[in-house]
């Protein structure tokens, strides 16, 4: 009897997943689809009237912040890599004992909450605080330069963030290379930076697509940087669906800008799979 | 962003400001903008969404029927109010809230679960709509959105006869207001005034008009607030419209008028409360801002700044306690709310606070506190009280240059809102 039922084990232990999924991404993603069609207001009610107009318009109309969503998490993205990649291959392979000290470290921020540790970026380069209020007074910085409120400010500020996402994924990469290997190249006389390029950096693609996903896509989404950080000219996607939902409260648009956001970063990814092979991820 | 970071952000950021101003014993409203942020896009806001309703009286027009209370307290009452809107002590406990329970026995969940008057009436009008109770017995709300809630039929009114003390003390500028003709539904919390606040060491002169805000030379110093009727209203006073008046060609108007320094860098950002902490380290040289704001930041964080009512005009807010539909305690609600109508108890709060009052003998009662701390040696308190006492009501002076918010209603809402956004996104 029992072993005919052997098959459906499998199946059986999907099901609490499953049902999560169902009942916290099926059914507000369906809810939210249906939202985006509808017209209305809240003190008229809002009726489904499936006015698919809505997504050209919301396209057209945001398409600035859009751009400047995906230009932003680009520039995160390549930062985090830049200096994720040192960090992560430090730990892996000269951590020794310390590593976990280390890894300890790279995560240590998650300790504090993310509001309150962007927030603490705009006291310590706030215009005449710690840092820039002293180059000035060295004369060093114009009086009228600035940091919060710019491009930079907001830029450095999800880079900041973001980098544990980066490093994590690129050190379990990393320390899975089997150091035999770049041995093994040595022997067969490449030099080192021969070794890291043609055995290091290929082993580790997988951790560099886990990281970069794991940063360019909450980075397109987020809008916290932006308000605290930013200034209306930083104004990101994220920022745009949060103001029409809670301040304008204008749900259909708010819900169809958040799909036109998933269908771009999905059909980006897509891309970037084919590009950089998520097959090492997939295989992995 | 999940909701469950969200909340925890909200609550250390609160404990920060919480201990930050408790110790000196003076709070202002925080957290309103930023933490707006925090908030963004939790499931009641997505279910909010879902299947909305329209309110149940749109069409029939707000009913008047005094919803028979019951004969004794329940014992409970659950209260939402802004952050930092209350007096609170060291420990982060609320004395005055403590005095009601003790004298009442009625105990009192109060939370600091509003931000926004928007995303909480987003929150609220799916129960509302139904017809269910939203989890509050009273909620404290801006006077537009008080006249958008009676209009919606989504308040109970008030029997008076269990607040005698708002017939007795109420002041008069708060008594049968234009968004709530006869007190039918709301009571007063506190009120203010939005104008312009500056630091005249950063201008380098007096700021009088709204236009100051838009001289180049002080590009990138200034602040605007993301609240559209706050900025919008002070826009067209500057044009020689008044918010009431005013038509679509008007707004739009305003809209040209903001949107060039907008795109030229003119303002440094479109704040909510976050303007405080701005114009207080020099970030910021002029904003507009709120009046209550400037006393304290006066006091406290900020000798240089002043506050102007703008030579166009400004606008005058009120905040105010009312009961939503189908609340469980409605009861105990009124006795609350009667009970902040005492002016002692007002006046401990207006100390706190420091707005407008709405109730009588506030002042005086300020006033006596200030005499008692000179005579207790701690001039320092004593210098402080005397300025809130002096500034618990507006001037008559004053009160002849604001004006009221426009009531806005579906499609010029979302015309108005559109224009606004245009100005705040770049």
């Amino acid at each position: 009897m029992l072993r005919r039922y052997r098959g459906l084990v499998p199946y059986l232990f999907l099901v609490p997943g499953g049902l999560w999924l169902l009942a916290f991404f099926v059914v507000p993603m369906l809810v939210m689809a249906s939202v985006s069609l509808q017209q209305g207001s809240l003190s008229t009610g809002y009726e489904l009237t499936w006015n698919f107009g809505i997504y050209p318009e919301a396209i057209v109309h945001w398409a600035p912040q859009f751009v400047r969503s995906i230009v932003y998490s680009l520039i995160v993205t390549v930062l985090t890599l830049a200096i994720g990649y040192p960090m992560a291959y430090t730990i892996a392979f000269l951590g020794g004992r310390l590593k976990n000290v280390l890894l300890l470290l790279v995560i240590l921020p998650f300790f504090t909450s993310f509001l309150i540790r962007t927030l603490s970026w705009k006291l310590i380069l706030a215009d005449n605080g710690i840092v820039l209020g002293t180059l000035k007074e060295a004369g060093l910085l114009a009086e009228s330069f600035r940091l919060i409120a710019t491009p930079i400010a907001v830029i450095s500020g999800l880079t900041y963030n973001f980098l544990p996402f980066m490093v994590l994924p690129l050190y379990v990469a990393l320390e899975k290379v089997d150091p035999r290997l770049v041995e093994a190249a040595t022997d067969l006389y490449a030099s080192r930076l021969q070794a890291f390029l043609r055995v290091t950096l290929p082993l580790s693609m997988p951790g560099v697509f886990a990281g970069s996903l794991l940063t360019f896509i909450p980075a397109v989404g987020d809008f916290i940087n932006a308000a605290i950080l930013g200034s209306r000219d930083t104004t990101m996607i994220g920022n745009v669906i949060q103001r029409l939902f809670l301040n304008t409260n204008d749900y259909p648009q708010a819900a169809a800008l958040g799909f036109v956001l998933m269908a771009a970063i999905l059909a980006m990814v897509i891309v970037y799979a084919r590009v950089v092979g998520g097959e090492e991820l997939t295989q992995g | 962003m999940s909701e469950e970071q969200s909340s925890i952000e909200r609550a250390i950021e609160r404990a920060l400001a919480q201990g930050r101003y408790s110790r000196r014993g003076f709070l202002r409203r925080a957290g309103q903008g930023a933490l707006v942020a925090g908030s963004a896009l939790s499931l009641p806001a997505i279910l909010a969404a879902c299947g909305i309703k329209p309110g149940t009286g749109s069409s029939a027009g707000a009913s008047n029927t005094i919803v028979p209370l019951p004969s004794s307290p329940a014992g409970q009452v659950d209260w939402a109010n802004w952050p930092a809107y209350i007096d609170i002590d060291d420990n982060g406990k609320y004395p005055t809230i403590e005095k009601f329970t003790k004298e009442t026995g009625i105990k009192v969940t109060y939370t600091e679960a509003i931000n926004d008057n928007e995303e909480f009436f987003g929150k609220i009008q799916p129960d509302l709509a139904n017809g269910n109770p939203t989890g509050y017995d009273i909620i404290t709300m801006t006077d537009w959105m008080i006249e958008r809630l009676i209009r919606l039929d989504y308040l109970q009114p008030l029997d008076k006869s269990k607040v005698p003390n708002f017939d007795a003390n109420v002041q008069p500028l708060f008594n049968d207001p234009w968004y709530d003709k006869g007190n039918k539904y709301s009571m007063a919390w506190q009120s203010g005034i939005t104008g312009i606040g500056y630091n005249p060491k950063l201008t380098g002169r007096k700021i009088t008009s709204f236009d100051d805000l838009l001289d180049p030379k002080f590009k990138g110093k200034v602040g605007m607030f993301s609240e559209m009727r706050d900025t919008m209203s002070l826009c067209l006073l500057s044009l020689g419209v008044k918010p009431e008046d005013a038509t679509l060609a008007d707004v739009e108007k305003a809209k040209t008028k903001l949107l060039g320094p907008a795109k030229a860098g003119q303002f440094r950002n479109f704040y909510g409360n976050e303007y405080y902490d701005e114009l207080s380290n020099g970030n910021l040289a002029l904003t507009i801002a709120w009046s209550g704001d400037i006393s304290q930041m006066k006091l406290y964080d900020n000798h240089d700044v002043e506050f102007v009512i703008p030579d166009s005009g400004g606008v005058l807010f009120i905040d105010n306690m009312c009961i939503p539909k189908a609340a469980e305690h409605p009861l105990d609600a009124h006795l609350l709310m009667n009970f902040w109508y005492d002016p002692a108890n007002a006046a401990v709060l207006e100390e706190y606070v420091g707005y407008f009052s709405p109730v009588k003998g506030v002042a005086e009662q300020v006033t006596k506190d200030a005499d008692a701390a000179v005579a207790g040696g701690d001039q320092e308190t004593a210098d402080a009280l005397k300025v809130v006492a002096a500034t618990s009501y507006p001037t008559a002076e004053s009160l002849k240059n604001v004006y009221n918010y426009k009531i806005l209603k579906g499609d010029e809402e979302k015309k108005w809102n559109e224009a606004f956004n245009e100005v705040v996104t770049g």
